[in-house]
């Protein structure tokens, strides 16, 4: 059991000094977890520490491949509002 | 010493009209600067960052070591850096702390001038204490003639200010938009917090709260704290006021307000959902009744989280890496050459102190015009004076001209609402652009216009003017303002003028 970062990851660095079990590291071309060593945080905290510490919506998966953090849960832009304003921009 | 700076006696016409905090609040009417207890003046007044004079010739670096963050504002996208301390849209190289040391002592030997590093970025310096205070703790050691300033959200200054104390730290600055929890979630969607993510008006309350802990601790211990605001219209302008007057009376000796730069290619909340900045104006207004008259820090341009060089110039270019890693450095003997360079630089601003305060004073003996306060715009590539033609310059330093004398206004960014590229959205020019950002000024003070900006600006009611070409600003200011006095042109008020005095 473990969780992933995926590509949306923009490097912040946020999640590494916050991991119990020093699973996160940084990667090329983003951070990785070590799932060998990810422990889901059980028995040190309630909840995923990368995943409520992470700015990024979607870019941390859970074991099921879900998004611990979905759009739209995080910035507060309602995902087709997103969607609208970066197909204006590539409009231009 | 008594700092001249030219607001010996402040417009009163100004004050008097802008309503709401006007002079009772958070604005004094005499000089704010001079106001100061004697131990603070002292740290600012050569401080590139602070004092309008010294930002002429002493320089300030940041170092980028510290990439995480502990909260959220919705006009940051986390990509770029820290949008509480540099202009959106700007990546800084990431610096462990051993290369920022490096970095810091081969930039100070190599720019005796630099006399100030910063850490602010890219993320929140205080979420990421251990990278952040050892870089401090080193160059305590190891360069003690560098001050040091560090930036924060606030969220984790109450527990870092034990260790802030134990520095060669210079100040601190906060970044406060708020203190009231309903606006702070507006503009804070979560904070992380004791381990969890903290939403809405919860988290912004607690962001608050030590925000507010953190700056009276920091007073406590005798640390000078700087505090900025993001001016967000509809948000939290009108609150801002109540932000300076809380602020200060806790001790603060600044209270800077910096604009909202909200673009949607950013794909922030702000940006994405269409909240607009403030415009020159707005901004201006704003800074009058909450800075009151201290002069200090209307020239902040919002630098880079790794910025080198003097304000508005960066040299980082020079000192990359690679570069650095090839440099060999002799540290006691380059602080040897930056004593003797300080010292020099000292004597030239004491002496230009001197002569400001003369001249101050013989104004004062001339018979007083009554004409009313007119802003003038001015292209300048540093030294005080007039050297840059109207077409380079990318920010113009905005005077204001009155009986009372000639006092610095503020920065406009010429290319501030222009991605950079030749047009923008309604296929404006960038020389509209510019224009457009000189707005309620009347004249422009440059060393060379060409043709067709000339027509431009004089059609915008803006006159532009290549006769005082490496002359010292201020002076030029008077000349052109006592021209236009003689000329008739200040009896009437136009309306960009009625603006400022109604
Ligand atoms: S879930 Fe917990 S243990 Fe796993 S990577 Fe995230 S912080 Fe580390
Ligand atoms: S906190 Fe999120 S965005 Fe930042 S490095 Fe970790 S996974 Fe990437
Ligand atoms: S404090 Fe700075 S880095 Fe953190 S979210 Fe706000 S603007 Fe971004």
């Amino acid at each position: 059991m473990a969780v992933k970062i995926i590509e949306s990851c923009v490097n912040c660095f946020a999640c590494e000094p916050v991991c119990p079990s020093k699973a996160i590291f940084e990667a090329k071309p983003h951070f990785l977890v070590d799932a060998s060593k990810c422990t889901e945080c059980e028995g040190d905290f309630p909840v995923f520490q990368c995943a409520s510490i992470c700015p990024i919506e979607g870019a941390i998966l859970d074991s099921f491949g879900i998004a611990i953090n979905p759009p739209g849960s995080l910035t507060g832009i309602p995902p087709e509002k997103m969607a609208e304003a970066m197909a204006e921009l590539q409009s231009h | 010493m008594q700092l001249p700076v030219l607001n010996d006696t402040p417009s009163h016409a100004e004050h008097g009209a802008k309503g709401g905090c006007a002079a009772s609040s958070c604005g004094t009417t005499e000089n704010q600067m001079d106001s100061l207890p004697d131990s603070i003046r002292e740290k600012v007044q050569n401080h590139p960052c602070y004092s309008e004079d010294a930002h002429h010739y002493f320089a300030r670096m940041h170092v980028a070591v510290a990439p995480a963050c502990n909260i959220q504002c919705h006009y940051c996208n986390r990509k770029y850096d820290c949008a509480n301390e540099s202009r959106p849209g700007v990546v800084s190289e990431l610096l462990t702390p051993d290369q920022a040391v490096k970095k810091t002592m081969a930039v100070a030997a190599n720019i005796p001038q630099m006399t100030v590093l910063g850490i602010a970025g890219p993320g929140d310096p205080l979420a990421n204490p251990e990278r952040t205070f050892e870089t401090f703790r080193r160059l305590s050691e190891e360069a003690p003639d560098i001050k040091l300033c560090v930036s924060t959200n606030g969220l984790a200054l109450p527990d870092a200010v034990e260790e802030l104390s134990k520095h060669n730290i210079d100040h601190v600055t906060i970044t406060i938009n708020t203190v009231d929890p309903e606006i702070g979630a507006k503009i804070y969607p979560w904070i992380f917090w004791k381990n969890r993510r903290i939403k809405g008006i919860k988290g912004a309350k607690i962001l608050i709260e030590q925000q507010q802990k953190g700056l009276e601790m920091l007073i406590a211990k005798g640390i000078l704290v700087k505090v900025n605001s993001v001016m967000i219209p509809g948000v939290n302008d009108q609150h801002l006021a109540e932000v300076s007057k809380v602020v200060k009376s806790k001790g603060a000796f600044l209270h800077n307000v910096m604009p909202l730069i909200a673009e949607a290619e950013h794909g922030t909340f702000y940006g994405v959902m269409g909240q607009r900045g403030p415009t020159p104006e707005e901004l201006q207004d704003l800074q009058d009744s909450c800075s009151g008259d201290m002069n200090m820090m209307r020239h902040c341009r919002q630098c880079r989280a790794d910025a080198v060089g003097m304000l508005g110039e960066d040299r980082g270019d020079e000192f990359t890496l690679d570069k650095i890693e090839d440099m060999e450095i002799d540290y006691a003997s380059a602080m040897e050459k930056r004593k003797v360079i300080h010292q020099a630089i000292q004597a030239e601003m004491d002496s230009k102190r001197l002569e400001k305060a003369e001249k101050a004073q013989q104004h004062k003996q001339v018979p007083k015009l009554t004409t009313r306060p007119v802003l003038m715009a001015v292209a300048t590539s540093g030294q005080g004076v007039i050297n840059m033609h109207f077409g380079h310059a990318k920010e113009f330093l905005i005077y204001e001209a009155s009986p009372d004398g000639v006092r610095f206004i503020s920065h406009r960014k010429a290319d501030q609402y222009c991605a950079g590229d030749t047009s923008c959205g309604d296929g404006e020019s960038v020389l509209q652009v510019t224009i457009r950002a000189l707005s309620g000024c009347e004249a422009v003070l440059c060393s060379k216009v060409g043709y067709e900006p000339w027509e431009m600006l004089e059609a915008a009611g803006i006159a532009p003017n290549g006769e005082h070409a490496m002359e010292p600003i201020e002076e030029a200011v008077m000349a052109v303002y006592k021209e236009m006095a003689a000329a008739g042109k200040l009896d009437a008020k136009p309306e960009a003028a009625a603006r400022a005095s109604a």
